[in-house]
């Protein structure tokens, strides 16, 4: 399979070493007007600026880019290649995301996947094994930690300009959470949420607390943030037997800390002497092997022509529904204030 | 690969009370003596890799030697091969007699030690989304673990098989190859771990899981206590691999490791017992402070020791590849 990358930054230089390792990818193009070739060793694998997408000769496209053009490029690639691999947000708002539904509706027999690898990470897909008949039993609620420092270059920062990213931190990392919550729990339903932006005044959020519930009334909570200074990942279910908590997360700064899944039993009292205080294991990971499983799922996909497991499109429509709620609720709030 | 910690603590005295250990140990050194005057067989090679066993002093009067390039402790004196599995059923048996330390701390010993295990095995399997495995067990009976194995109702069956037939090749032949086997603490116990190891992995189905329990004299107490470990007895731990030597020992005979832990609760405890029974063993002065200290400093010892795999007591998940 011939594939082109739109975009070299962070998400583009993964995927580029992720797809030069698969089996099945023949030759990977990058394209990316802006990056300086002087300081890239992609040699004839960099498209030149100028020159025009060989969309003839291209069987998939992933698109790496920032979010202001992620719509505009995934609409373009399905009408030329028909597979797509895009990276979270799939658009900066709901809007833009629709435009890239309507195009996906418009080629028959696309493929269209986007990228939420954080689902695929071990801890959380240990817990997912562990929860219902997996010995833990009914889930009974969900929270999720997921946050950042910002850094001293945080405003600067491409994402945190709106017309750029069209959103702050909840679109930028918390969308990773809101995902896993509905992987576990399925489509969620928004209840309130709270948005500040209080310390680095961005005009984009730089905390959302964000209350919602699924179908079966299980609850769920998230705290995105960019002022958490110690960078934190962490991920807690509550079950009838017991607990879960995935914590710390293998990335490529390791600033996240270790990744590890505790398992705590429940236990009352007239079944062991620890009540409030249960036996926990706690299980280290060593590696994340998932940038190479959502590509393998996606050039699976595309060899069987088949839908994807998962990142699909509903998956996507189910998250970027709940963060323009989100986003609506601020407004909301802001009008009450005026005219209060 | 995966590592694992575990934050229960339950006291030395409700799981192996070291003074419950002192009569266990004179029956042990006897059966040996008895076993050994039917004949006898001197090992003088690491079994992990063949080196020449560097003598290290008797437990016992049964000497020991230390594998040069893993530390791992071999019991040198060794009976011949056709008395070890009546040696084992015999000490077996005493262990679990009325007048034997485990039946008086069964009920705790099922709770804090085999429980977990249970747990252990269930989880495991569930993470690699194996469903109703069929599993072996490897043991000398009587087996404790056994019924709580059959008990749980997670697997599709539970086939208990005597270590050393299995050794010698000697057990019934299997049907059907097994998802999973259990060895809690069997390759210590053997003569020939390498010859258990390969009769196990033939027995398992390709991908296969091997559990596997051992005390390994890497660990803290082992460290620090050396031949003064009365945990040491032969022949219960005629091989006391080190965790390094037990990694290299299980890959080369076709496993691949996906946990390799020291989920160990009891290291300082041990080491605190075993001053209490002969405070002229000599330590340290950083280990005396460190048994010294505060228990919030102990615990969070202990948990470090569990953490970085220098725990004496290990566990590990391999796959058969």
């Amino acid at each position: 399979m011939k594939c082109i990358i739109f975009g070299y930054g962070y998400m583009g230089k993964i995927r580029y070493q992720v797809l030069r390792q698969h089996p099945q990818v023949e030759s990977v193009k990058v394209w990316d007007p802006y990056l300086d070739r002087s300081k890239t060793n992609l040699g004839k694998d960099l498209l030149p600026a100028d020159a025009p997408i060989p969309w003839s000769t291209i069987d998939a496209a992933f698109i790496c880019t920032p979010n202001n053009v992620t719509s505009d490029l995934c609409v373009q690639a399905l009408k030329n290649c028909r597979r797509v691999f895009c990276e979270k947000p799939p658009g900066r708002n709901f809007e833009e995301f629709c435009r890239i539904e309507e195009a996906a509706h418009a080629v028959p027999d696309h493929l269209l996947m986007f990228g939420f690898n954080h689902r695929l990470h071990p801890s959380v897909q240990a817990a997912r094994t562990l929860i219902g008949e997996g010995g833990l039993g009914k889930v009974l609620y969900m929270k999720g930690t997921y946050g950042k420092s910002g850094g001293a270059r945080y405003r600067e920062s491409w994402r945190n300009q709106k017309e750029i990213s069209g959103g702050g931190i909840l679109l930028d990392q918390g969308i990773h959470m809101l995902d896993i919550f509905q992987t576990f729990l399925g489509p969620l339903t928004f209840v309130d949420a709270v948005l500040t932006d209080s310390f680095w005044r961005c005009g984009v959020e730089d905390n959302a607390f964000v209350l919602l519930r699924s179908r079966d009334d299980v609850p769920a909570f998230l705290h995105s943030s960019a002022t958490l200074w110690k960078h934190t990942f962490r991920f807690e279910i509550g079950c009838e037997k017991g607990y879960l908590v995935a914590s710390g997360f293998l990335s490529q700064s390791g600033s996240y800390g270790r990744e590890m899944l505790v398992i705590g039993k429940r236990q009352f009292e007239d079944e062991a002497l620890a009540l409030g205080n249960p036996r926990e294991e706690i299980i280290h990971f060593d590696r994340d092997d998932s940038w190479e499983k959502e590509v393998s799922e996606f050039l699976a996909a595309a060899v069987e022509t088949r839908t994807p497991a998962h990142g699909t499109l509903a998956e996507a429509r189910h998250v970027m529904e709940l963060i323009q709620n989100v986003y609506q609720r601020r407004g909301q709030r802001k009008a009450t204030k005026v005219t209060s | 690969m995966r590592s694992i910690q575990t934050t229960i603590a339950y006291p030395l005295s409700s799981v192996k009370p070291l003074e419950g250990l002192l009569g266990y140990r004179t029956f042990c050194f006897e059966a040996l003596q008895r076993a050994r005057a039917k004949g006898k067989n001197q090992r003088t090679q690491s079994p992990i890799n063949g080196a020449p066993l560097v003598p290290i002093g008797s437990v016992g009067g049964f000497h020991y030697g230390r594998c040069p390039k893993t530390g791992g402790l071999f019991l040198m004196d060794l009976p011949s091969p056709e008395s070890w599995p009546g040696l084992l059923a015999e000490t077996t048996r005493y262990r679990h007699a009325p007048k034997g330390f485990h039946a008086a701390v069964s009920g705790s010993r099922t709770e804090n030690v085999y429980a977990p295990k249970l747990d252990w095995i269930q989880t495991t399997l569930r993470l690699q989304e194996i469903r109703q495995p069929n599993i072996l067990e490897v043991t000398t009976p009587p087996s404790d673990f056994s019924s709580l194995l059959n008990q749980s109702g997670f697997f599709r069956s539970v086939t208990t098989v005597n270590e050393m037939d299995l050794c010698r090749q000697t057990g019934p032949a299997a049907a059907d190859p097994f998802h999973a086997a259990v060895l809690l603490e069997s390759l210590d116990r053997v003569d020939d771990p390498g010859a258990l190891l390969a009769a196990v992995r033939n027995r398992l189905e390709p991908d296969g899981l091997l559990f596997l329990t051992a005390l390994v004299s890497s660990g803290f107490d082992l460290c620090v206590l050396g031949l003064n470990n009365l945990y040491l007895c032969p022949p219960d731990r005629a091989n006391c691999f080190s965790l390094q030597g037990l990694e290299t020992f299980l890959k080369e005979a076709g496993f691949k490791l996906i946990e390799v832990s020291t989920p160990g609760v009891l290291d300082l405890e041990i080491v605190q017992a075993h001053m209490r029974h002969d405070p002229e063993i000599r330590l340290s002065d950083f280990e005396h402070r460190l048994l010294s200290s505060d228990e919030e400093t102990r615990r969070a010892f202990q948990s470090f020791l569990q953490e970085r795999g220098l725990s004496s007591f290990a566990r590990i998940v391999g796959r058969k590849i």
